[in-house]
């Protein structure tokens, strides 16, 4: 093998080279997740800390909040995943027809939300849909509703709102990559498939999707990743309310560090239960998406 | 009834005229070959036929019906594609059986379809394998196979055989003229090679910047081309091109020393014509004759090709059957048979 023939002195400056580099990961990265695995196992209030054994895993089972914020994240993510994972895909076929007029222009609108400020754009759905907001005024005149929705009222529509703002935002930045995908596909698949007789759905169905297929896998990994980490809209938009409504764990955990009284260990515990949820999603992802069937 | 006709068909995408009226007559069962340089429309035109561009004028009906705006499923066409256009991530029997699915067939009647095409083009053993785990020319025979159970009453091919080694390609050639016999349909097969052009083909059709330059048998367009470009576009290696001067009842070859040649067909004195010769009309015993001096030979085996020049004049390409002693430098008669020479107008026409 190369590796034992290499000399001492390749040894060294090879080292030397990715020392920097492995210094600042040890230091940023995986001492922190070490140390907040420890964390995770201790209990008390601030400073004042003690190894707890399970403790902390049993106060999850009895803690409501801890509950109610898992629910609702689990809810953001079913939700929420698939609709976006399904509009970004149809928007970037539409957008991939060559037929289509102002492609580019469309092309950057839709991407355009995913470069903006979190804190404008949750500033600004926040007034858009306050009660007398231009969406409400505008549902109200299209005769829609009869009265003002309460989106940041009523716990329903808080979740709604939630997602509408998660799903404007992020939408664009997977379709980019449903767009590259799909340039990447021979068009006379298209053209055969059109000679074939083959209707639009099924093209669509039996041709665009499976040869999307590891790029859906990824998107979707990612935006489930994203969404079980939801913090800046539902802090910014809602706080999480009404009535822990949008509460999701990232924010709990922000909420248990620094806004109550600090339980380190504590919220420790919890995000290690959002890697525990990412590891198995991802896990079954890649399971459903296997290719089932090993070539003859 | 599956026969083809083209009238006045024309083509542009935006501002260029990328087809200029093309009028064309294809018989039922016939293998028709469109060769012409690159950009000169060919695939364009096929695409036509198939229905994947739309016709920017003129009429096409396939089978007494008229097709202009009918779907590229309804066409009766099956169409095989340069790059195979395999679905990826279906197997060689999926592959086959796709389209049949949409056009309401039984699965066991489906599969009977497959079976039978996999038989015919010898793919039973991949049956099961994915395009990424076949060779080009298998790719290439899938290819055939998905176009075959369609039962098309017309195969379009568009240059299938330009991504496959030459060896193959010889192959996949008597596959495809085995095929024609087998089927019995109509196919129209784009090509740049001329050599597939004159080995498959019924009728070939040269096509050139948009418009039909000539259309025949191949032998026909060998023998008795009616253009220069025909002329140099059919044959390997290309037929020579001598400047002349008509001189009363002989045409004068000025880059030639003056040497001259029978007018062989009408032409009025003093206008320039261009005297075209095949490198294999160079034999012994022809009546007249060039003096050139040899500057490279090729040995091809059965034949050699002396490239050999009067003077300053333009290289000719002599074919010679047993001169393997000849070499760069050699004087050489040239001598040939006048009655051969074919003689061109300035613009390029042939005068009879
Ligand atoms: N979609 C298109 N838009 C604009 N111009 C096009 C389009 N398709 C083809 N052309 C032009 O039409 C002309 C003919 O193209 P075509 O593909 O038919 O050539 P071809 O004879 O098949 O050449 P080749 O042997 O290189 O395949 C070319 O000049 C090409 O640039
Ligand atoms: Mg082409």
């Amino acid at each position: 093998m190369a590796q034992a023939k290499l000399g001492r002195s390749e040894q060294v400056t090879g080292w030397a080279f990715v020392a920097p580099a492995l210094v600042l990961l040890g230091i940023f990265m995986i001492y922190p997740i070490i140390w907040s695995l420890w964390m995770s196992f201790q209990v008390g209030k601030g400073m004042n800390l003690s190894f707890g054994g399970w403790a902390n895993i049993i106060r999850l089972t009895k803690d409501p909040v801890f509950i109610r914020a898992l629910v609702n994240t689990c809810i953001f993510f079913v939700v929420q995943v698939p609709i976006m994972i399904v509009l970004a895909l149809l928007f970037a076929v539409a957008l991939n027809d060559p037929k289509l007029r102002f492609r580019g222009l469309f092309r950057t609108a839709i991407f355009l939300p995913c470069v903006t400020s979190l804190i404008a754009y949750s500033t600004l759905f926040k007034s858009m849909f306050a009660t007398d907001g231009v969406v409400n005024n505008a549902l109200i005149w299209l005769h829609v509703v009869s009265g003002p929705i309460p989106w940041l009222q009523d716990p329903f529509w808080a979740k709604v709102l939630i997602i509408l703002a998660i799903t404007w935002r992020w939408t664009g930045y997977n379709m980019i990559f449903y767009l590259a995908a799909l340039q990447n596909i021979d068009r006379s698949i298209y053209e055969a498939a059109r000679i074939d007789g083959i209707p639009a759905w099924a093209r669509f169905t039996g041709i665009t999707i499976p040869m999307l297929k590891p790029v859906i896998l990824f998107t979707t990994i990612i935006s489930t990743i994203g969404t079980l980490q939801l913090f800046d809209e539902v802090n910014n938009i809602t706080i999480g309310g009404p009535s822990d409504a949008t509460l999701t764990l990232s924010l709990y955990i922000y909420n248990l560090t620094f806004k109550f009284m600090p339980s380190f260990g504590y919220s420790a515990t919890v995000s290690w239960v959002i890697v525990v949820i990412v590891a198995i999603l991802s896990f079954l992802q890649f399971l459903i998406a296997r290719d089932r069937r090993p070539a003859a | 009834m599956s026969g083809l006709k083209l009238r006045g068909i024309r083509k542009s995408f935006g501002a260029v005229e990328v087809l200029r009226g093309i009028d064309l007559d294809i018989e039922d069962k016939e293998f028709v070959v469109f060769v012409g340089p690159s950009g000169c429309g060919k695939s364009t035109l096929l695409r036509l036929i198939a229905g994947l561009e739309t016709i920017s004028g003129g009429e096409l009906d396939i089978g007494d019906k008229r097709m202009n705006d009918v779907d590229p499923s309804r066409r009766g066409i099956a169409m095989v594609f340069q790059s195979y256009a395999l679905y990826p991530h279906m197997t060689v029997r999926e592959n086959m059986g796709f389209a049949l699915r949409f056009a309401g067939v039984a699965k066991a009647e489906i599969d009977r379809q497959v079976t039978e095409a996999a038989r015919i083009l010898e793919l039973e053993p991949l049956l099961n394998r994915r395009p990424k785990e076949l060779s080009g020319g298998q790719r290439q025979r899938v290819a055939i196979g998905r176009a075959i159970v369609r039962h098309p009453q017309v195969f379009l091919f568009d240059e299938p055989l330009s991504n496959l080694d030459a060896e193959l390609r010889v192959h996949m050639r008597i596959e495809i003229a085995r095929l024609h016999k087998e089927l019995a349909t109509t196919i129209i097969y784009v090509t740049h090679d001329q050599v597939e052009a004159m080995t498959l083909a019924d009728k070939i059709v040269v096509l050139r910047d948009g418009a039909i330059a000539q259309v025949g048998s191949p032998l026909k367009l060998y023998d008795d081309p009616d253009n220069l470009f025909v002329a140099g576009f059919i044959g390997s290696p290309k037929m020579n091109f001598l400047k002349g001067i008509v001189d009363g009842s002989v045409v004068r070859l000025p880059d030639h020393g003056n040497q001259t040649i029978p007018l062989v067909a009408k032409a009025a004195h003093g206008s320039e014509v261009t005297v075209g010769l095949r490198p294999e009309y160079f034999k012994a015993g022809g009546a007249s004759q060039l003096d050139v001096t040899v500057e490279m030979v090729e040995h091809l085996g059965s034949e050699s090709y002396a490239y050999a020049r009067h003077g300053a004049g333009d290289v000719l390409t002599i074919a010679t059957q047993n001169d393997r002693e000849l070499k760069g430098g050699d004087k050489l008669s040239a001598r040939f048979d006048p009655a051969k020479a074919l003689l061109f107008d300035p613009a390029g026409q042939r005068i009879r």
